[in-house]
């Protein structure tokens, strides 16, 4: 194991404190030709794990390569905690996932993967353009973006709701790529008509005003909606275009969406929606299908009457919200070489597929040319649910990050402190469009540090 | 300790004293009672509903049909679940082994500082038997940050070791602090003279002090033992894989997978995590009570 | 351990005094034992306490890079923050008024816990009411969250039983607020129970009753006689509870972390939020270094309290 004395010592004292406590995952291969650590995310769906595990114990038995895959949880924040610690410590895993912005905020620390981006693009298309906003920066692929937990949160719906009030979902969206004029009707404004049913209904949509990082898909959902409507609160050159008519056009419109916010909308977490759905207390929530696929288990009969299909249409486009999962070296890793190669094999068609049938088609694999997976097509109950799950170029819905905009290092204070959310939850305290431009600015004018 | 209450127990029994007295005092008796029971249901619904939630299953939580504060199916699977669940044994181990260490190196540390600051002294010593407990004015939640650094320039970043390390901190003040209350009190006669009689301070320490203080070393340890089982920011700042994770922060991560909260297996390992300080609690709860407040009212 | 005592005492004087120099030997080596011995208490403090406090001294003097010496220039930065002015006064709110809500209260229940026959029975009652405090904070938190909950609020179930609308707990400010104050009340309020339940103990009947012979009236009692021999306990176990409080994090982090819009952020959640989450360690550190300030206000009366004790105990 040829390695540097400095890190010998490091690595001596993890090794020591991971040998105490277990650890869960450990493969180890006769005449190990180096050591790799990898931090995963950490899967919600049972089984997707393993056979990630699996496919990185093929690279290793082949590469000689003694490898610990570590799984780390995105909640409590865990998965941005970890690359903020060892960037400081400079020592931890050599490999890491990133997700949104992550990447930026490590740069300095992250060793290009353009030969590997190179091959993969050949193969896979193009990356969808959050994604390429993400990760590649000056030209260069600072990191790769990943299928394990990428994830697009589209709205996913009651169909015997919808049908009820005249809508039938799979006609708009069937488990096919289809145009019809069903889904030119599919706007914002539709969305506000059935907003207010679905209230009178006691069926309210299960939207979210929660605050920082606990309530993303309310971030997520608010970002494509400024989308649609083009408003931007930082353009990309840093400056405020709060005062902008597209930003008053987006107030406005929410203006009128609020009235039908649930009550506790500002308390929502990324979870109350997914709860709210499952007990059938809500007919519309926007989600990637976590929710779906808890249903399936606690209330099947709710599973089966959920359709997932693409985002509303605004003035300027139809946007679909989407979290992005990237891998990435670090720079201090003393074997970078390696774990560069085990993520390009990991990011393989094949292997890419095999996961994603394991995550029950959760895993979105960003790149143009890997959306035709079967998953998506049988994945039940009902047969399609999920079929429109993955941004399909023939939806005409382009990927929609919030703030995303805005230089990245504005970009990320704007989503952590989720302006979006807050600004609408001021609008429907009762405040005006005025005080809450006012209040942005200021905020912003903190940002820009 | 109970003097006083016994003579008011014994007045009452002598009723026919003083009747109008005696009437008085019962119906400050039974207010009494009726007053605090009131606070104890107040007090024991979260426990309760701890326990409610953890014995349902995860569809009759998500139904949300019904009461909330019963259960109609109890079921043990929530438990079963976490017993059989290799992430949450390994918590539980590691929070086992960081307070258990923890204890350990605090009660040294604080039983040898202690022993000095109260018997022996040295230039700087009154200083320091004071300065230790003001390193509470400076808490966890402003030294994470820096410590993070430091933390993380010596490789224990996602270390459950670290723990170990940052922990006595915070139990270390306090404990010093009641064994100095509990050396002090024992007379200084009694190690001048086994000094004169050739001991050496370290069977002095042994042979007289610690079995003395015996009662301060039991709530000492009992604080110890608190602080490093609950203690959640250290944890959460410095922790990120599941085999490294103690139970506070384990808990939260790994039963909530991002947007998919388990409340029956949340609440069930609540329950597990917590039955170590209640079992403690419940047998050893008046030497810590003793100890807690005989620093406080000795003066 | 009297009658052992008395012993030695008389040894000590037929021994008489060693001669001169051996004593300096012997206290000399005795101060060096005795250093030695507080050596790991020192070098604990100095290394995790003291040294990462003027750490974050000099990192909060850092520019978000931390490439660059800024002097107070976080500070001031923070201070102009709307945000931040929301911090210290939430910060001021939650510690104050849960102090003084668990002081209360552990007051009244102190003296019902006082009013009825010890023994057993005493200490089953005070069982129950230290449940709150022996669970971890960080655990029954979780609890409380879930009782929060918007979609399934177990607390809106009782109340839409009486025919009350739902209350959104942890989604408006002031609610918010309450709701994070009430859980550290509910956790703490034991604590200052058994605190005060000890003073009374010791407190002597024999006062009482020379206060009842003067007529005094049980209000009376309570300001003349009672709170004045408490007072002590009660300034120490105020301070002690405001310091923990003010640097309560788990509450407040777990409840709500810091929302909504940001109306309940303490000091610690928001640097954890600016520290850690968004990677701004300098601002981070400048924003809990503003803790220090307050908590050294109550450092002052803290030593004054103990230094007083002292004295007490020497005279």
């Amino acid at each position: 194991m040829p390695k540097s004395s400095a890190v010998t010592r490091r690595g001596a004292v993890r090794l020591g404190a991971a040998a105490a406590a277990l650890p869960l995952v450990h493969i180890r291969t006769a005449g190990a030709a180096g050591k790799l650590n990898i931090g995963f995310w950490d899967h919600w769906v049972p089984g997707a794990n393993d056979v990630m595990q699996k496919q990185v114990k093929v690279w290793a038995d082949k590469n000689k390569v003694d490898v610990t895959a570590d799984f780390i949880t995105s909640s409590g924040g865990k998965l941005a905690l970890t690359p903020a610690a060892e960037t400081q410590a400079k020592a931890g895993h050599d490999v890491m996932t990133f997700f949104n912005w992550d990447v930026y905020n490590y740069l300095d620390h992250l060793d290009p993967l353009d030969d590997q981006m190179k091959r993969l693009i050949a193969a896979h298309g193009e990356v969808n353009s959050v994604g390429s906003y993400l990760a590649k920066v000056k030209g260069s692929w600072a990191a790769m973006p990943t299928s394990s937990g990428t994830q697009t949160k589209p709205p996913c719906a009651r169909i015997s709701w919808f049908k009820k009030h005249g809508l039938d979902l799979r006609e708009m969206y069937p488990a096919k790529d289809e145009k019809n004029a069903l889904q030119d009707s599919w706007t914002w404004d539709t969305f506000l008509k059935y907003a207010e049913l679905a209230q009178k209904d006691n069926m309210t949509f299960a939207l979210g005003l929660g605050s920082g990082v606990l309530n993303t898909d309310a971030t997520d959902t608010h970002g494509a909606l400024f989308h649609a409507y083009g408003a931007q609160l930082v353009d990309s050159s840093g400056k405020s275009q709060l005062k902008s008519d597209n930003v008053r056009a987006v107030l406005e419109y929410a203006q009128k969406l609020l009235k039908f916010y649930p009550v506790d909308a500002p308390s929502y977490d990324d979870g109350t929606n997914n709860r709210a759905l499952i007990s059938g207390k809500t007919a519309l929530i926007f989600n990637p299908p976590s929710a779906w696929a808890v249903a399936k288990r606690d209330n099947r009969d709710i599973a089966a009457d959920c359709w997932t299909f693409p985002a509303p249409k605004g003035p300027k486009g139809r946007f679909l919200p989407m979290l992005n999962f990237f891998w990435g070296a670090y720079k201090f890793s003393p074997n970078k070489s390696a774990g560069k190669d085990l993520i390009e094999f990991l990011m393989q068609r094949d292997n890419i597929e095999a996961r994603c049938i394991a995550s029950e088609g959760y895993d979105l694999p960003p790149y143009s040319k890997l959306t035709d997976f079967k998953v998506w097509d049988v994945v039940e109950p009902p047969v399609g649910t999920v079929f429109n799950y993955p941004l399909r170029e023939a939806s005409g819905q382009l990927p929609s990050l919030a703030a995303s905009e805005a230089p990245p290092e504005i970009a990320v204070q704007i989503y952590n402190r989720a302006i979006h959310n807050q600004m609408l939850a001021r609008l429907r305290d009762g405040q005006s469009i005025a005080q809450v431009i006012a209040w942005t600015q200021e905020e912003l004018e903190g940002f820009v540090r | 300790m109970s003097a006083t209450t016994m003579n008011s127990g014994a007045s009452e029994r002598a009723a026919g004293r003083k009747n109008s007295l005696h009437r008085q005092r019962l119906w400050a008796l039974w207010g009494s009672y009726v007053a605090l029971a009131v606070f104890a249901v107040v007090f024991l619904v979260p426990p309760f509903y701890t326990v409610v939630t953890s014995l349902k299953s995860s569809a009759e939580i998500s139904a949300q049909v019904g009461s909330p504060w019963i259960v109609k199916n109890p079921t043990l699977e929530n438990f079963w679940y976490l017993l059989t669940y290799p992430n949450f044994q390994t918590y539980y181990l590691n929070s086992v082994m960081v307070t258990v260490l923890t204890v350990a190196f605090s009660m040294i540390i604080s039983v040898l500082a202690a022993f000095s600051l109260s018997r022996m002294g040295f230039w700087g010593s009154q200083l320091l038997s004071t300065g230790v407990f003001l390193t509470y004015l400076i808490p966890p939640s402003l030294l994470f940050i820096p410590l993070f650094q430091i933390v993380g320039s010596i490789g224990l970043i996602n270390s459950v070791w670290s723990l170990v390390l940052l922990y006595p901190t915070l139990a270390v003040p306090f404990c010093t602090w009641i064994m100095i209350g509990y050396f002090s009190s024992i007379p200084k006669e009694l190690d001048e003279a086994a000094l004169i009689d050739g001991a050496s301070y370290l069977q002095i320490l042994t042979k007289i002090f610690i079995p003395v203080a015996m009662p301060g070393i039991i709530a000492a340890t009992i604080f110890a033992f608190t602080v490093a089982w609950g203690a959640f920011l250290y944890p959460l700042a410095y922790l990120y894989t599941s085999n490294q994770m103690v139970l506070t922060v384990g808990i939260i991560s790994d039963l909530i997978r991002g947007d998919v909260f388990q409340w029956g297996k949340i609440m069930a390992a609540c329950l597990l995590a917590s039955l170590p300080p209640i079992v403690i609690y419940a047998f050893l709860m008046d030497y810590y009570v003793a100890g807690l407040t005989a620093g406080a009212t000795k003066g | 351990m009297a009658d052992g005592s008395s012993v030695p005492a008389g040894m000590i004087a037929s021994n008489g005094p060693p001669r001169a120099s051996t004593m300096k030997g012997v206290a000399r080596r005795k101060s060096t034992v005795a250093f030695l011995l507080c050596l790991p208490l020192i070098l604990l403090i100095a290394g995790f306490v003291v040294y990462p406090a003027f750490y974050a001294l000099w990192l909060s003097m850092l520019n978000k890079k931390m490439t660059a010496f800024v002097g107070l220039g976080n500070f001031a930065f923070l201070l102009k923050r709307h945000t931040f002015q929301l911090v210290i006064f939430q910060s001021c709110l939650f510690a104050v008024t849960a102090v003084v809500a668990k002081a209360i209260l552990g007051f009244i229940l102190a003296h019902l816990m006082h009013n009825i026959p010890s023994g057993t029975n005493q200490k089953i009652w005070r069982g129950l009411l230290l449940v709150p405090w022996v669970i971890p904070l960080a655990l029954s938190t979780l609890t409380w969250w879930w009782m929060f909950d918007p979609s399934y609020s177990a607390f809106n179930w009782i109340l839409n039983q009486f025919g009350l609308a739902n209350v959104p707990w942890l989604g408006v400010g002031w609610i918010a607020r309450l709701c994070t104050i009430a859980v550290n009340v509910w956790f703490g309020t034991p604590f200052f129970m058994i605190m005060y339940l000890a003073a009374l103990k010791s407190v002597p009947e024999q006062l009482y009753e020379a206060a009842s012979i003067d007529g005094a009236n049980a209000l009376q009692k309570l300001f003349f006689v009672t709170l004045p021999m408490m007072r002590n306990i009660i300034a120490i176990t105020v301070l002690f509870s405001l310091i923990v409080t003010f640097a309560d994090f788990d509450i407040v982090r777990i409840l709500t972390a810091g929302g909504p819009q940001d109306m309940t952020h303490v000091f610690a959640t928001y640097a954890f939020q600016i520290g850690i989450q968004s990677g701004d360690i300098p601002l981070g550190a400048a924003d809990s270094l503003f803790m220090f300030p307050i908590l050294a206000f109550a450092a002052f009366f803290v030593l004054r309290g103990v230094t007083q004790r002292s004295k007490d105990i020497a005279a």
